[in-house]
């Protein structure tokens, strides 16, 4: 079989293919996917979505090809009459087909991984969806193979090509929700119409369920795919033909069982499908790492994923920070949190995050705008949006905050705000509802209009030097927090 | 005997291909003759496993090849040129007889020199490197008889060997049929008859699915008397028959 074997891989109509398939990966995957932010899981969900369409498209009309082609050749009555099994006769160029497809599927995946590894900051590859890509080759190669073989034609390779694009592409159309079992579609990769997020799997472990049921179901597909070329008459003899049925029915079994499986996922508080048969509960666990922090007045901190995102976002924080640094109500540390999420009504996703204090110091949590659904962003963009969002709240939880705010305190926090260079009074309350491009609620947020005494206070406040401003609050912040500041005590 | 029919019977749909063959073949070459439509084909794929008879008892190498194991076994023993053989154009001469090497099972230690041997005897010594794509009808024709006889087969069934071959070819192609004739059993389905007289043993002569002579090519000769048509006397002999037949 061995020697079998290299004539086929000599003579494979895939290595005629492989040029065009590189060229179809660098264009529709690798292009796409290295222009995304370098997280491990956003780039291993686009490699499974992207490549999979690549690969299994290309290698099912290939295999098709293969597969018909003893009678394209009018070889069928000179193989039929050799004493080899047809059933293993036929497996040899599925196999072919095959090698050659997962050899440069594999070499697609070194590249790609490659460049991830040289642009990421932390964490390591995901496994998981290199394996679905695989499996599903495998799947459809066995499927290109088998309409071949059933279906000989020279028209049988370009109509399987366009079915099985079409197949894959519409399988996800039925998607309604977390729970479907069309997210056993290999390219399905988390929660349908949310695009891969870099908080999934980043502060809590990489759940596997889905890709896990996905194995099964192209498996199980491949080998049932397989198994029908061995069940005809003069397949081979009785053993052989009984094992076929076999590898059939284990086949199906398989896969209706991890179509089963899919249908039961829901989207878990952690951006991932979690399947309650297959689900680890170790992976509910928050990954352990070190963050990475600024040497600004107050350490910004952040999971070392973002490691990129720190320097613009402790850059654009820094003003604010050194105005409130040391005082009463200044966090000790600004921390980086982990969002959860929620399926909401159709396929669409809440996303939730709650600020926490851990250990003796305050800690101020922020997330950044890539950690919910939104358009990609320049770190410059994202610490922007960081200082915009926070600004506010980091100024408002030192002088006061809340609907009793008095004019002077709102004064105060606009003029520091101002000095700072946040333009855009936003201020948040630690936890709430995310959704990128809003802003967060914020019940207690007081306007200083232009033309009111609390504007002018506010001007004249900004216009101190940095110092003299930094003074005042430190002997006045007490009163200020208290409340028993008028607008005319402030310089 | 490697080749017993008896009551052979293959019909498609209504049409009745091969009615009711008695056949007996030792070693030797064989050869079947007939019109185009007489049902030389059918029997010969009979013959070689191709296809299943509707009705009546086959024997090959004294195996029923009705059974799996015993089908198998003939296989590993048999060889066979269909009417039309298919190839994969980007084989090589080669690469397209040690595929079939593989197939037939012949034992790994002995592929290389089986397939130089079977190359060298069509007499493609020169051309083995060469892609099947770029061979002449003549050529591909004798690449298939290579692979045919790489297995050294016990009962080499030929169907129109001789198509396409020029003079000297098939010349050469007869000296190979008596050579290969030595040790096995060789049925020759042609309606060339003089290919039949210079090199088979027996003849037997097929019209409408039925053997309506079996014999020597001495004895078909015989049959045929100056006002049948044909120029020689094998052809008389042949139209003669097929008039008796057909009256």
């Amino acid at each position: 079989m061995t020697r079998l074997l290299r004539v086929e891989l000599r003579h494979n109509a895939m290595v005629l293919l492989l040029p065009v398939v590189v060229a179809l990966f660098w264009l529709t995957t690798y292009r796409k996917t290295v222009a995304m932010a370098p997280f491990w899981n956003v780039r291993a969900a686009s490699l499974q979505l992207n490549a999979v369409l690549d690969f299994a498209v290309s290698v099912t009309g290939t295999a098709a090809w293969m597969g018909s082609r003893e009678a394209r050749h009018r070889l069928t009555d000179q193989l039929t009459v050799t004493a080899r099994p047809r059933w293993a006769r036929l497996l040899v160029p599925w196999a072919a087909t095959a090698i050659w497809a997962l050899v440069v599927y594999f070499g697609c995946v070194a590249w790609l991984y490659a460049a991830t590894a040289h642009q990421a900051s932390w964490g390591g590859p995901l496994w998981w969806p290199v394996a679905v890509g695989a499996a599903s080759v495998a799947a459809f190669s066995a499927l290109g193979f088998a309409v071949g073989t059933c279906l000989p034609s020279r028209f049988t390779a370009p109509l399987a090509t366009i079915a099985a694009f079409f197949v894959l592409a519409l399988s996800t159309q039925l998607i309604h929700g977390s729970q479907s079992y069309w997210n056993v579609s290999p390219i399905v990769t988390g929660p349908w119409d949310m695009a891969p997020q870099p908080g999934v799997a980043t502060f809590y472990p990489f759940a596997p369920d889905l890709p896990i049921a996905q194995v099964m179901f192209l498996v199980g597909l491949t080998a049932a795919l397989l198994g029908t070329l061995g069940l005809p008459a003069g397949a081979g003899g009785r053993p052989l033909r009984l094992a076929a049925a076999g590898l059939t029915g284990a086949g199906l079994l398989a896969a209706g069982t991890a179509a089963g499986l899919a249908g039961t996922g829901t989207l878990g508080p952690h951006g991932m499908i979690d399947i309650p048969a297959l689900h680890d509960a170790a992976s509910d666990r928050p990954l352990r790492y070190t963050p990475v922090c600024s040497h600004t007045a107050i350490p910004v901190c952040f999971n070392p994923a973002y490691a990129r995102y720190l320097p613009a976002t402790a850059g654009a924080l820094a003003p604010v920070l050194d105005q409130i640094a040391g005082l009463p109500g200044a966090p000790a540390r600004i921390v980086q949190e982990s969002v959860t999420y929620r399926q909401e009504p159709g396929n669409g996703v809440a996303v939730f995050y709650a600020g926490r204090s851990a250990g003796p110091a305050r800690v101020f949590p922020v997330v950044l705008a890539d950690q919910v659904p939104g358009p990609a962003m320049t770190a410059a963009q994202m610490a922007d949006q960081a200082a915009s969002m926070y600004a506010g709240g980091l100024v408002r939880g030192v002088i006061g905050d809340g609907p009793a705010a008095s004019p002077a305190q709102n004064a105060v926090a606009r003029a520091v705000l101002t000095a700072a260079g946040v333009r855009q009074l936003t201020i948040s309350s630690p936890s709430g509802k995310a959704a990128r491009g809003t802003d967060a609620p914020d019940s207690g947020r007081q306007e200083v209009a232009p033309g009111t005494t609390a504007y002018a206070a506010a001007v004249r406040f900004a216009a101190l030097p940095a110092s003299a401003r930094r003074a005042w609050l430190v002997r006045h912040i007490a009163a200020l927090r208290a409340g028993q500041v008028t607008l005319e005590q402030i310089p | 005997m490697n080749v017993e029919t008896e009551a052979l019977t293959r019909r498609f749909g209504t049409v009745t291909a091969v009615a009711g063959v008695d056949l007996q073949a030792g070693p030797g070459v064989f050869g079947l003759l007939g019109p185009n439509g007489a049902g030389k084909t059918s029997l010969l794929r009979m013959m070689a496993t191709a296809m299943p008879p509707s009705s009546g008892t086959l024997r090959l190498l004294g195996r029923d090849p009705g059974r799996y194991g015993s089908r198998r076994e003939i296989r590993r023993r048999l060889g066979y040129l269909p009417q039309n053989p298919g190839y994969h154009p980007g084989f090589t001469v080669a690469e397209h007889v040690e595929y079939f090497a593989l197939l037939k099972e012949v034992p790994s230690a002995r592929i290389r020199a089986a397939v130089a041997t079977a190359i060298d005897r069509v007499g493609l010594g020169d051309r083995r490197r060469s892609r099947l794509r770029t061979l002449s009808g003549g050529m591909l024709r004798r690449a298939g008889i290579a692979q045919a006889i790489v297995n050294e087969p016990e009962l080499l069934l030929l169907d129109e060997p001789t198509a396409g071959l020029d003079p000297e070819q098939r010349l050469a192609f007869r000296a190979l049929l008596r050579d290969l004739g030595q040790r096995a059993t060789v049925v020759v389905s042609t309606h060339l008859v003089e290919d039949v007289a210079a090199a088979c043993a027996q003849v037997a002569l097929m019209d409408d699915g039925k053997i309506v002579f079996h014999g020597t090519p001495e004895a078909l000769a015989a049959r045929g008397n100056g006002n049948d048509a044909g120029d020689t006397p094998i052809e008389r002999g042949y139209s003669a028959v097929l008039a008796e037949a057909r009256s």
